[in-house]
């Protein structure tokens, strides 16, 4: 290699390159000088760049590239001054100037057209000579390139393009309009292009190209030379100056839809302008500029009046509601929701609105009850034969449906409005829940909706009908707090419809105990499931008598069928099968000698298959199918089936053993049945006072059954049909309680709450506290010594919690639940301060 | 590299890109040489794109001749077979350096500070 190296000398270059030429430094800069006027004036065309770009080679080998740099400078200096800052000034047309300086007086209106037309040349001049300006710069740089690179390692000085930028700034943008008015191009620029916009809010149609270039040259030209982002004219003057103008036109622009005060206009309008700002933002500003003017916007126009609004009188949202306004409500929504995130003005409204409707049901389902009690009514009212729900009862279905259309109803603003919202959801539910438990009688009247369409109202309806009923009902369960109570009546309610095969469908009342079971849990179905379970045992068990029965019974006797249910007693709300408050069973009900021996056949049938049980006869709940023979008095016999309950079963059979004409008192009928004083009124009532069914004469005649009227059979009796169903004056059916009934249930329920409140307590301090493998190993090891140990605090909160899907308890009763198991020695106090008990085992 | 120019059959004026006078250029050194290249290769020279920039509107733009005053021909010779090295390994990785007859490599040197690449 150092031989190769040795034998090619590297060649010196030619020093021509610089210095064979004869030019010194001002020749060049000459030549160089009037090219560059040649780029200002567009005459590039004639020009070698090369030969330029040698010549700036050149000067800078002469280590003269500083001094090139400072004459560039002053020369385009020059040209701006000379030039362009002239033609842009003689572009501006006086009434431009006196718009700007009296910009807020209302007289510039007047010549709103022409000041249009100037700003417009105003303008088009000015982006005509920043675009020129760039242009040329553009050349200049490049054929300045190895000046540049000189310039770009000494680092103290921007590159030329930058300070020609800054040159245009200073000579063009801020140089005065007029020489004794302190009135800038920059000025002049800004007033014009908000005027601009003005008139584009105003509706008329501007020239956004011509504003997107203005605004591209101020989004080019910085404040230093640093080219910091945030340093740009665009980001230092216009947009505050921008910011500004809109938020006081958004501040009138509110005032004035106030004033209208209509509340669709409003949030119309504001939907609008958001729209056309957003669309401002990306065609004719800034992308930058899009989320400050939304604030703005979103400030000024929204959060300041969106209560203002919503609350407005005859047109806010409360309007809206009533009107059943979609697009007007899904406005109010997506404005408060740009503002807020929890739509606080309008969830508060829609609340206020839903428990105000919600009262409206409550009161109107207690205004037409009749001061008259039931039974009165019964006595003299002919349609409750027929139809045994009284009015209670149907104010009670009447109540539920009104809900549900008012859920329904907001159900649908809710989808269509407020596009599904979770917040509002939550606060909507919530409302609903606060109503209906204002309501003290809410579960009572939703047991009885089940109760009538599970009877009735699901008759001829699809199943996909039903499951929507039922979802409906469920959806009112949820929001109801005392589920106990309302496990309590539709248990009583569901008895009555299993006994006295009521319930239309089957299917739907097993589909509404898992919809149940979805919704409240388990536990909560558990004792109505086992209803159902006791019937169905209960008809193998009636199928299987009648088998023994057909195998042993003596042909002669006349076969009584018997359908039975055996029912657990635990499981069925007992109170309802004696129905009268004292529930003293002091003497059972003597049967006729019929029964009585179906009876014993049965219990003798039933207790050689489970011994060690005991069975209780529920006479005031079965009913029974009679026929009966009326002998008229001409001697013709009519025969009627009649459908009666056990207790009339039995008054009537009394009447068997008597010589025709022949009379009991109410009295005699009572001692020789044991039917307790309530029901044989009732019964005695639907035989010989209901007018269609007066199987026994009655004297005297009238509405009450006192204990001296007699009773005969009433031969005379007539029915157009051959079937003939013998209700139970106010007991067969399913209906509102009265004070009394209400008042037992009440205790019953307290009673119950107790009793589930005190086992809470005890699971909870019986449990062990969240364990893993190795802490209830060591549990086991040191059991005996320690013990669970819980503040007071601490046990209610917990109580309270476990409760909560049941119903909401009573501190209080809490409170003296504890106290009773510290009295019972369950729980013992481990310490006072604070209060701390320990289980006791 | 041979040349197959075809004009487009539908259309009255070619594109651009199409003219030959545009898709080439003439490099000139001070002592007459001249080096036909496609103008992509030639833009390897940051001096040589812009002066060519349609957008600038210099002449060597219009006419695509460019003179070089102050390059003798051997070097640009040199100049241009580095264009086209350059312009063959443009998309690849690890490239050896092109090789350079040592005694000239001091105005080659030169050639490229002004020419920039």
């Amino acid at each position: 290699m150092a031989t190769m190296r040795a034998r090619h000398k590297i060649r010196a270059p030619r020093r021509g390159l610089v210095s064979s030429q004869v030019d010194d430094f001002e020749s060049i800069w000459a030549t160089l000088a009037s090219s560059l006027n040649e780029i200002f004036t567009r005459n590039a065309s004639q020009l070698s760049f090369e030969q330029l770009y040698r010549n700036a080679y050149k000067v800078v080998l002469m280590m003269k590239g500083q001094e090139l740099y400072d004459r560039v400078k002053e020369l385009i200096g020059n040209w701006l001054r000379e030039n362009v800052q002239k033609t842009v000034i003689n572009s501006i047309i006086p009434i431009l100037l006196q718009a700007h300086t009296a910009q807020a007086s209302s007289e510039v209106y007047d010549q709103t057209n022409e000041r249009r037309e100037a700003g417009e040349k105003f303008l088009g001049v000015l982006t005509e000579a920043w675009e020129n300006h760039q242009l040329c710069m553009g050349m200049i740089t490049d054929v300045l390139m190895y000046m540049d690179r000189i310039i770009a390692v000494d680092q103290s000085k921007p590159s030329i393009n930058v300070v020609a930028m800054t040159l245009f700034r200073d000579h063009v943008l801020r140089a005065k309009v007029r020489p004794d008015e302190p009135t800038t191009v920059s000025d002049l620029l800004e007033s014009t292009i908000l005027f601009t916009i003005q008139q584009e809010r105003a509706g008329h149609v501007i020239n956004r190209m011509l504003i997107r270039h203005c605004i591209q040259m101020l989004e080019g030209l910085y404040e230093n030379v640093g080219a910091d982002q945030n340093s740009k004219l665009y980001l230092s003057t216009f947009e505050p100056a921008f910011l500004q103008h809109s938020r006081e036109f958004y501040e009138a622009e509110a005032q004035r839809l106030l004033e209208v005060g209509d509340a669709a206009t409003f949030c119309k309008t504001a939907s609008q302008r958001i729209i056309e700002e957003q669309e401002r933002a990306r065609t004719t500003l800034s992308l930058l500029t899009e989320p400050k003017i939304l604030a703005v916007v979103d400030e000024v126009l929204i959060l300041r009046h969106i209560d203002e609004v919503v609350q407005l009188e005859g047109t806010g949202v409360v309007h809206m509601l009533d009107q059943n306004q979609m697009d007007g409500l899904h406005n109010v929504y997506m404005l408060n929701a740009r503002v807020d995130n929890k739509k606080e003005a309008l969830t508060k409204v829609v609340s206020k609105k839903i428990v105000e409707l919600g009262q409206e049901i409550n009161a109107s389902s207690f205004a037409p009850q009749p001061p008259a009690q039931p039974a009165e009514k019964d006595a003299d009212g002919k349609k409750s034969k027929e139809k045994p729900v009284n009015q209670q009862t149907v104010s009670a279905i009447q109540w539920v449906d009104d809900i549900l259309a008012l859920k329904e109803r907001f159900d649908n603003v809710w989808r269509n409005a407020f596009q599904s919202d979770q917040g509002l959801q939550s606060s909507i539910e919530a409302s609903f829940a606060a109503f209906i438990n204002l309501k003290p009688r809410s579960s009572e009247f939703l047991s009885l909706f089940f109760d009538e369409n599970l009877k009735k109202g699901i008759k001829g309806k699809t199943e996909s009908e039903v499951d929507a009923l039922l979802d409906n009902g469920i959806t009112l369960l949820r929001y109801i707090k005392d589920k106990d109570l309302f496990e309590t009546y539709y248990k009583k309610h569901l008895s009555r419809r299993l006994l006295m095969k009521r319930s239309v469908s089957m299917d739907a009342e097993r589909q509404m105990i898992s919809k149940m079971k979805m919704e409240v849990g388990n536990q909560f179905t558990q004792r109505i499931e086992s209803m159902f379970k006791d019937m169905a045992v209960s008809e193998d068990l009636t199928a299987s008598y009648k088998e023994h029965i057909a195998r042993s019974a003596d042909p002669d006797q006349k076969p009584i069928d018997l359908e039975i249910n055996v029912l657990t007693s635990t499981m069925w709300p007992m109170e309802i099968m004696s129905n009268a408050n004292d529930r003293t069973l002091a003497s059972p009900t003597i049967f006729p000698r019929e029964i009585e021996s179906v009876k014993q056949s049965f219990e003798k049938f039933y207790l050689g298959k489970h011994s060690g049980r005991k069975l209780s006869w529920q006479s005031s709940m079965g009913t029974a199918d009679v026929r009966a023979t009326f002998v008229r008095s001409n001697g013709k016999v009519q025969r009627y089936e009649l459908n009666v309950s056990t207790y009339m079963l039995i008054i009537l059979l009394l009447f068997n053993d008597l010589p025709d004409g022949a009379s009991l008192t109410c009295e005699e009928i009572q001692g020789r049945t044991q039917i307790p004083e309530h029901d044989i009124v009732r019964n005695l009532q639907s035989l010989a006072v209901a007018p269609k069914t007066r199987v026994l004469r009655k004297e005297p005649m009238s509405k009450e059954v006192k204990p001296t009227d007699k009773f005969s059979f009433n031969n005379e009796f007539s029915s157009p049909f051959i079937k003939v169903r013998i209700g139970v004056v106010s007991g067969g059916a399913n209906k509102v309680e009265n004070q009394d009934q209400r008042k037992s249930t009440e205790k019953k329920m307290a009673e119950e709450r107790a009793g589930t409140i005190e086992a809470a307590i005890v699971r909870i301090m019986k449990s062990d506290s969240p364990s893993s493998f190795f802490s209830s190993l060591n549990k086991m090891l040191i059991r005996r010594r320690q013990r669970k140990t819980l503040t007071h605090t601490q046990l209610i909160t917990e109580v309270l919690s476990q409760l909560s899907s049941r119903f909401v308890p009573d501190v209080n009763m809490i409170k003296k639940r504890i106290e009773s198991l510290l009295d019972r020695e369950y729980l013992e106090r481990t310490s006072e301060d604070p209060p701390t008990y320990g289980y006791v085992a | 590299m041979p040349l197959t120019f075809k004009p487009w059959p539908f259309l009255p004026n070619p594109p651009v890109m199409a003219d030959p006078a545009l898709k080439y250029v003439t490099l000139v050194s001070r002592d007459g040489f001249e080096f036909i290249l496609e103008r992509e290769q030639a833009c390897v020279s940051g001096t040589i794109s812009r002066m060519l920039d349609p957008k600038n509107g210099f002449v060597e733009a219009i006419t695509g001749r460019c003179v070089f005053e102050n390059i003798n021909g051997v070097i640009l010779q040199l100049v241009c077979e580095y264009f086209l090295y350059n312009h063959r390994h443009r998309n690849e990785l690890n490239v050896e350096d092109m090789e350079l007859p040592l005694e000239l490599c001091l105005e080659v040197l030169m050639a490229a500070d002004y020419l920039d690449c």
